[in-house]
């Protein structure tokens, strides 16, 4: 009986897996449509930009054609497909590279500093929000509660500009900008990442404080939190083991999406600090309008957002049994 | 299990204090045995080959590596930097003999020939805008031995000589073998060479030792160079405050094009950072539409100059009084090209006379589309002036702010603009800038008096008899009003004070350059 019900559910499991990989890849599809479609609706030539001002119409033409850009957009398109079919996301422009070398030079600082990142929203973050719950009211989550708010509001090309003035320029602790000097070692690298990973995880664990209190203040006021009081379970126990694991499915959810949103949205934070990440990449990318490089770019990056939800959907297993695929 | 713990901490406490050491070594303070200049410059370049894009930043990095046949001293004369000497001229002025500097060594160890720089040349007249209007005017260009090239032009053609020696999109002299579109290799003369790119991240350049120098002392662009610091370091630092910041905490040497409201920060951290002005820099350049559009008229656009007011327009996009001259002479005073003529038609901002003059060339309230970009924002906070000064003379002016790449496609198509905003560096030969002076550039501008003045000044050999030739193509200019100088801008950028030697210009370079210890 028990083996019945436990084949049943690993078959629910493989539908549910295989279901979510279709999904995915219509998704996938559905993005590289619109992606080669935007990017060609939006005005601007990457040939005029690469041959600059003095370039006649001539000189555009010829160099288009050396790209291909001269041919029919549905010709492009399906050149476009072919190649990717071969997982080749094509050669950029401008950086003289194919766009997968570029996506995985840049890989490197994007991924730490999302990790650097989130974990400092994440260890600020949840702490803040359970005790702004468990103090609701209080002076403490007011605090909190306004912190949260402040975090939501300033932008973060100031707070980036504020950090570099004190840290960089008058304390001399961190450089202004950029991933470290040719040949530098992983841990120069990542000292590069401070205060960038400093002003997105600060700014990011606003939001976390926020889904946290909220969530905790749900659980909090649960039958099951009044009988473990009752029991005469100490509150530490009945916050941290009780309370918190029955919360975490919307806090997870949130530093999910946030990991998801900074691999390739960090692009204020690179721009101010000259990170050599994705985000950065991509923005030089659209003011060339290095077509290759955006579609690839935009592509990974929609990989890379659904694998994590996928991940995290499928986390919520493990963190709360009753829910079942 | 507590042992346990307090290991992990320990270790954790261990790692973060070896990672801040690890992290010091950021600071060039802590370089400087290395020998190496961090430059913070303002973008990645959109390639590394100099000849085919006249962008200023692929000019800054690339001419360490590539030379040109000729080069400007300080005081804007051509002097030569491959050839060996100034060029010999036949006296129909259509045929140059040079002859190239011996034993100077290409970075794979070659020496340099002939057929290095024929080459090199027939590459830069294919692929370059410049070396395209230069090709029109060629006839044929030869090998006439190991050190030896002819250029025989079909008529006289005075501006070659600087055509070859400007560095922006510059005629650089490549290894012949190396030579392929897109060109992969790198290999020059200069005294540096090319070693890494990383994008976003830095291009890097190392001393060539091998380098053969020329023996004058050096002049601006020419002379001796020497690559006195073994690397240098192009750094992509997009973010203008940034460089700024980048500046004053000393982590570059140099940084490239600030912000002019950044003046009186560096001025107040003078032990820290020397601010550099580079004066007559550039000029802002107002193109109109000559083709199609409500700019067709030589009369509404004379009334369209009278309407505007220079001085204003620089004045808002600039500000600071220091950063800008407004003068209607498109050549500062004191340099050959120094003319007034017609520049009592610049900065009238007179809109009656406007008004009656547009009236009088039949202009009849169609828009007049301004066409412009955030890109720089002096280009659109001039638009703004711009447009209120045209309104008040009677235009029905309309902002078009589009952005950078959208406005170098959509000014290709004369259906789309009126008037379109830009700017340019300020160089020692008219010729070589604006491109509305040559055939096809948007704007479109053609007329028998243009062909007749350009003509003039481009069949004249004679430097001295140029200046004055030049007076009547500039007055060509004011009657018919192809584009408007609007004046000329400063550029403001910074040294650190161990950076010695250092000496301004259009396109900073770093040879010659030293690190005080």
């Amino acid at each position: 009986m028990t083996s019945a019900v436990q084949g049943a559910g690993a078959g629910r499991m493989a539908r549910y897996l295989l279901s979510r990989l279709g999904g995915m890849l219509v998704v996938m599809a559905i993005v590289a449509v619109l992606v080669f479609i935007l990017t060609r609706a939006a005005p601007g030539d990457p040939i005029a930009v690469l041959l600059g001002d003095q370039a006649t119409a001539e000189d555009i033409a010829r160099v288009q054609k050396v790209y291909g850009l001269d041919k029919p957009l549905p010709v492009q398109f399906a050149l476009w497909l072919k190649e990717l079919a071969h997982g080749n996301l094509g050669e950029s422009i401008f950086l003289q590279r194919p766009v997968t070398q570029a996506l995985w030079e840049r890989a490197e600082p994007t991924t730490l500093l999302s990790l650097l990142s989130i974990a400092i929203a994440t260890l600020i973050g949840v702490p803040c929000g359970i005790v702004s719950a468990v103090y609701r009211g209080k002076m403490v989550d007011q605090v909190f509660t306004g912190f949260a708010m402040l975090g939501a509001s300033i932008p973060s090309f100031w707070f980036g500009l504020v950090l570099m003035q004190i840290f960089a320029v008058s304390l001399g602790w961190f450089p202004v900008s950029g991933y470290g000097e040719p040949g530098a070692s992983l841990a120069a690298r990542i000292w590069c990442l401070v205060l960038p990973a400093t002003v997105l995880g600060l700014l990011n664990s606003a939001l976390i404080i926020r889904f946290t209190r909220a969530s905790m203040l749900d659980v909090l006021g649960e039958d099951y939190v009044r009988t473990a009081r009752a029991k005469g379970l100490g509150e530490d126990v009945v916050v941290l083991k009780h309370a918190l694991r029955n919360a975490l499915v919307p806090i997870v959810t949130v530093i999910g999406l946030t990991v998801a949103l900074l691999i390739g949205g960090a692009v204020v934070t690179e721009t101010v600090f000259g990170l050599p990440g994705v985000g950065n990449l991509v923005v030089s990318a659209v003011i060339r309008r290095d077509y290759p490089v955006i579609q690839g770019a935009l592509l990974v990056v929609a990989v890379i957002y659904v694998v994590i939800n996928f991940a995290i959907d499928l986390l919520y297993t493990v963190l709360d049994p009753r829910v079942k695929y | 299990m507590k042992r346990g713990l307090s290991m992990q901490r320990r270790t954790a406490l261990s790692s973060l204090l070896a990672l801040g050491a690890a992290g010091a070594g950021w600071n060039p303070a802590h370089a400087q045995g290395k020998s190496a200049l961090n430059l913070a410059m303002v973008a990645e370049p959109p390639t590394l080959d100099i000849q085919s894009t006249p962008a200023d930043l692929v000019c800054i990095i690339m001419q360490h590596v590539y030379e040109p046949l000729f080069t400007f001293d300080a005081n804007a004369a051509l002097v030569p930097m491959l050839a060996e000497a100034m060029p010999k001229i036949s006296a129909d002025g259509k045929l140059y003999s040079i002859t190239l500097r011996s034993g100077v060594k290409l970075h794979n160890g070659r020496d340099l020939n002939a057929d290095d720089v024929v080459a090199s040349l027939k590459r830069w007249m294919d692929v370059s805008p410049r070396g395209k209007s230069v090709s029109a005017q060629v006839a044929d260009l030869t090998a006439k031995g190991p050190l030896a090239v002819e250029i025989s032009m079909k008529n006289p053609y005075a501006p070659l000589l600087a055509q070859l020696a400007m560095a922006s999109g510059m005629a650089g002299i490549m290894a012949k073998e190396t030579i392929a579109q897109p060109l992969r290799d790198y290999v020059g003369t200069g005294p540096y060479k090319f070693k890494e790119r990383k994008p976003d991240q830095y291009v890097l350049l190392t001393r060539f030792e091998n380098y053969s120098a020329r023996k004058e002392a050096p002049s601006g662009y020419g002379g001796k160079r020497a690559a006195l610091v073994e690397e240098l370091r192009f750094v992509p630092v997009p973010n203008a405050n940034t460089r700024v910041e980048g500046a004053l905490a000393g982590q570059f040497h140099f940084a490239d094009l600030l912000p002019i409201e950044a003046l009186p920060r560096l001025e107040q951290a003078k032990a820290k950072v020397v601010p550099l002005m580079t004066q007559s820099f550039g000029f802002p350049y107002l193109v109109l539409n000559t083709k199609e559009g409500s700019m067709t008229k030589v009369g509404v656009r004379r009334a369209f100059q009278t309407a505007i007011g220079e001085g204003e327009m620089l004045a808002a996009g600039f500000g600071d009084t220091r950063f800008f001259i407004a003068e209607g002479n498109h050549f500062p005073k004191g340099t050959p090209f120094y003319s007034t003529a017609g520049t009592d038609r610049y900065n009238e901002r007179n809109a009656s006379k406007a008004k009656a003059q547009a009236e009088q060339a039949g202009y009849k309230g169609e828009p007049v589309r301004i066409l412009t970009s955030r890109q720089y924002d002096f280009h659109y906070n001039m638009a703004l002036i711009m447009a209120e000064q045209l309104k008040r003379a009677g235009f029905k002016a309309e902002l078009n702010v589009v952005e950078w790449a959208t406005l170098l496609q959509r000014r290709a198509d004369p259906k789309l603009w009126d008037i379109y905003i830009t700017h340019s560096g300020l160089f020692p030969e008219p010729m070589l800038s604006p491109p509305q002076l040559g055939d096809g550039a948007p704007g479109w501008w053609s007329s028998a008096a243009k062909t007749e003045a350009l003509a003039a000044l481009n069949q004249e050999a004679n430097p001295a008899k140029r200046g004055p030739l030049w007076g009547k193509v500039q007055q060509v200019v004011y009657d018919e009003v192809p584009y408007v100088h609007v004046g000329k801008f400063a550029s403001l950028s910074a040294r650190a004070p161990s950076l010695q030697n250092y000496n301004p210009a259009t396109y900073p370079f770093f040879w010659n350059t030293s690190l005080k210890a």
